[in-house]
């Protein structure tokens, strides 16, 4: 049964035989078949092309299709230790038969050893576009305007030659462009023409709308459980555990799953979200003190959480760091979803958490320390006592004499005791 | 007040060097009759009892019933230190913490004192009755001391066969077999070769043979040994003292497996 694309071995053939016959497996394929989950009804030019990554300007796939726009391929994977993989078979024709179908079914299979499933998800073209409009270091701080053509030039200058491809192909993608680009820049018309301008602002609050949509469906308890729970328990004075410290550790095997990106470069975005989601749970847990003590979290506080954690999770994935800088503190004086309630909170919990590890290592001190006592006291008795009776018998065997300790040797089977011949007296 | 003159310490030696390899700790009783002992071995199938009749003192004088505990060790210690001809005294008081034990000798005007620290001893006496048993052997104590020794070269345990007109000591052993035959005889000119079989009926019991090498130890004390058996009761190895002293073991019978 488990013999696959071997042919049935002659009945009449000797075992010795047999075995030669065996077919052996087939060599693994060196550039394996990848499984993919792609959007219905994508038109027929739709095509996957090697572009930069908005964050991390690494060349990475992504769906084009030039009706729909673009999708980026996120790849859902097992956990390493689970040792899984993809069985590929044709599809059944009918239903009767269906036993008898089975096995050449089975047979005509591809085993994928990578259990890999690369899902192609909407993206905005925004983010694609945005490396072109963000300044291109640290120092040129000062943007200018410019007309589209000036920056899809930039864009086509970049690492990836099918950006040109793409804009030449297809017309309707500059459209595309041009519409986007009116919602985050600021614009001047210079005569006939439009200048384009990068806003901080309006690339702020699109971004602050996009994070607002997801959280609007709540997180997946997975994440719940991950980013908000923990950021947000209060600890209990008595019984303490340091929660905010766990995530740093338990984050790392999950995300793999997260893993935004195309197979080119996955593990770099991962490390990136990883990292900086630490960075902010800890610099929030590192904040001034404040004086409330019996804390219930208000009903306000969890949304502005996921808010923020979602903000940071598209700030991380999709912008180039170089606008992290001017984002960040728009996300820190922003009003319209202020943040600063949130702040206050988590200023209050780490405190909290700070006092209570204190508490808890001290208690946990005199508690051992007293345990340990306790019981050293317990063995001492108990050496003391078992030294005593070692060294009484000691003593007592001392004390023997040659002949007793001989007489102990000999050999008593059937003798009864003389207590059972002579009767005790009184 | 316990005060006892012994003429010789060499018989209170010879009889602790016969027990002290049998018990470790015993209590000496000492009331105005003489001074007793009777102490079982660890494993319960022996006991030796002991009896220093008042006559064999002089003077005696023990005004209260007194318990010495004393460790048999500490005692032949003590009692190394006497010449068999000294003379000893025992002497306590009537609530004791020591014993005090002094060896005089006459001829080197040497008097040497030694107290030796009593212990509570719990000890079951046991009442032992007068029994008149089936079969009484009488040999010279070198005679069953050898045949002792002889025969646990063997084996563990021996058989006593008592008839009429001899004893037979014999033993089976990993080796082999062997047996001894003694007739009974009578030597008038050297009594102490005597061979005297009082019998009622015939009997035969096997002992350890471990204990009655054991036992004779005590050879010096006397030159006979009596032996005194029945069937189903524990042998009774008896040596005479002077003045109706005596020490007495006894040994439950080996019974059910014989070898």
């Amino acid at each position: 049964m488990a013999r696959t694309r071997s042919k049935p071995t002659p009945k009449e053939a000797t075992p010795l035989l047999a075995t030669s016959t065996a077919k052996p497996i087939p060599p693994s394929v060196e550039n394996a078949p990848k499984l993919f989950v792609l959007p219905k009804d994508t038109s027929k030019e739709a095509r996957i092309v090697a572009l930069d990554n908005p964050a991390t300007e690494q060349s990475s796939r992504y769906l084009f299709c030039p009706e729909k726009g673009f999708y980026e391929f996120t790849r859902i994977g097992a956990p390493k230790k689970a040792c899984k993989s993809w069985l590929i078979t044709s599809e059944k024709r009918d239903e009767e038969g269906e036993e008898a179908d089975e096995e050449p079914l089975l047979g005509t299979g591809y085993v994928s050893k990578t259990p890999d499933l690369f899902v192609a998800t909407p993206i905005d073209l925004l983010f694609l576009i945005l490396p072109a409009l963000a300044p291109k270091s640290a120092k040129d701080t000062k943007q200018l305007f410019l007309c589209l053509d000036d920056h899809l030039d930039k864009l086509s200058s970049s690492s990836s030659q099918h950006w040109t491809n793409l804009l030449a192909q297809y017309p309707t993608l500059r459209s595309m462009i041009e519409g986007k680009m009116g919602a985050f820049c600021d614009t001047v018309d210079a005569g006939d023409e439009k200048m384009y301008r990068l806003s901080h602002e309006k690339l702020f609050q699109i971004i602050v709308k996009k994070a607002q949509r997801i959280c609007d469906r709540g997180f997946p308890s997975s994440m719940e459980e991950k980013f908000i729970k923990p950021a947000l328990h209060i600890p209990v004075m008595s019984i303490k555990r340091e929660e905010s410290s766990l995530t740093n550790a338990s984050e790392e095997p999950a995300s793999q799953t997260l893993n935004s990106q195309a197979s080119s470069a996955p593990s770099t975005v991962l490390d990136s979200q990883t990292s900086t989601e630490t960075t902010e749970t800890a610099a929030t847990n590192l904040s001034t003190p404040s004086t409330d003590t019996p804390l219930t979290t208000p009903p306000s506080i969890p949304p502005l959480l996921r808010l923020r954690t979602t903000l940071t999770y598209i700030l991380t994935t999709y912008i180039p760091p170089l606008l992290h800088p001017p984002l960040q503190s728009l996300l820190a004086t922003s009003t319209s979803p202020s943040f600063e309630p949130l702040n206050t909170h988590l200023a209050t919990l780490s405190t909290l958490k700070a006092e209570a590890a204190a508490l808890r290592s001290i208690s946990d001190n005199i508690s051992r320390k007293r345990a340990l006592d306790e019981e050293d006291e317990e063995k001492a008795a108990g050496r003391e006592e078992k030294k005593r009776k070692k060294e009484e018998e000691e003593r007592k065997k001392k004390s023997e004499s040659r002949g007793v300790r001989q007489l102990k040797k000999a050999d008593t089977s059937g003798m009864m005791k003389l207590s059972s011949f002579f009767t005790k007296k009184g | 007040m316990l005060e006892a003159r012994m003429q010789q310490a060499d018989v209170l030696k010879k009889v602790v060097d016969a027990i002290k390899d049998l018990v470790q700790d015993c209590n000496f009783d000492c009331n105005d009759a003489g001074i007793a002992l009777q102490a079982m071995d660890n494993s319960h199938v022996a006991l030796v009892s002991m009896m220093l009749k008042a006559d064999a003192f002089a003077p005696f004088r023990c005004d209260r019933n007194i318990a010495l505990g004393i460790n048999l060790s500490s005692l032949t210690k003590v009692l190394r230190a006497a010449q068999s001809n000294d003379e000893l005294v025992i002497k306590a008081e009537d609530a004791p913490d020591v014993v005090s034990l002094t060896f005089e000798s006459a001829e080197q005007d040497r008097i040497s004192e030694y107290d030796i620290k009593l212990m509570d001893i719990d000890q079951e006496h046991l009442g032992i009755p007068e029994t008149d048993y089936a079969a009484t052997v009488k040999l010279p104590c070198a005679e069953f001391q050898r045949i002792c020794r002889d025969l646990s070269a063997l084996s563990e345990s021996v058989t006593i066969e008592c008839a009429k007109d001899g004893v037979k000591f014999s033993c089976q052993g990993d080796i082999g077999a062997g047996s001894v035959n003694l007739r009974s005889r009578q030597d008038v000119d050297k009594p102490e070769n005597d061979v005297i079989i009082d019998l009622s009926e015939p009997v035969a019991l096997t002992f350890s043979l471990k204990y009655l090498v054991n036992f004779c130890k005590a050879s010096g004390l006397s030159k006979h040994v009596k032996l005194c058996l029945s069937a189903e009761v524990p042998l009774l190895v008896q040596y005479e003292l002077l003045n109706q002293s005596h020490l007495r073991f006894y040994l439950a019978p080996k019974i059910g497996d014989e070898e």
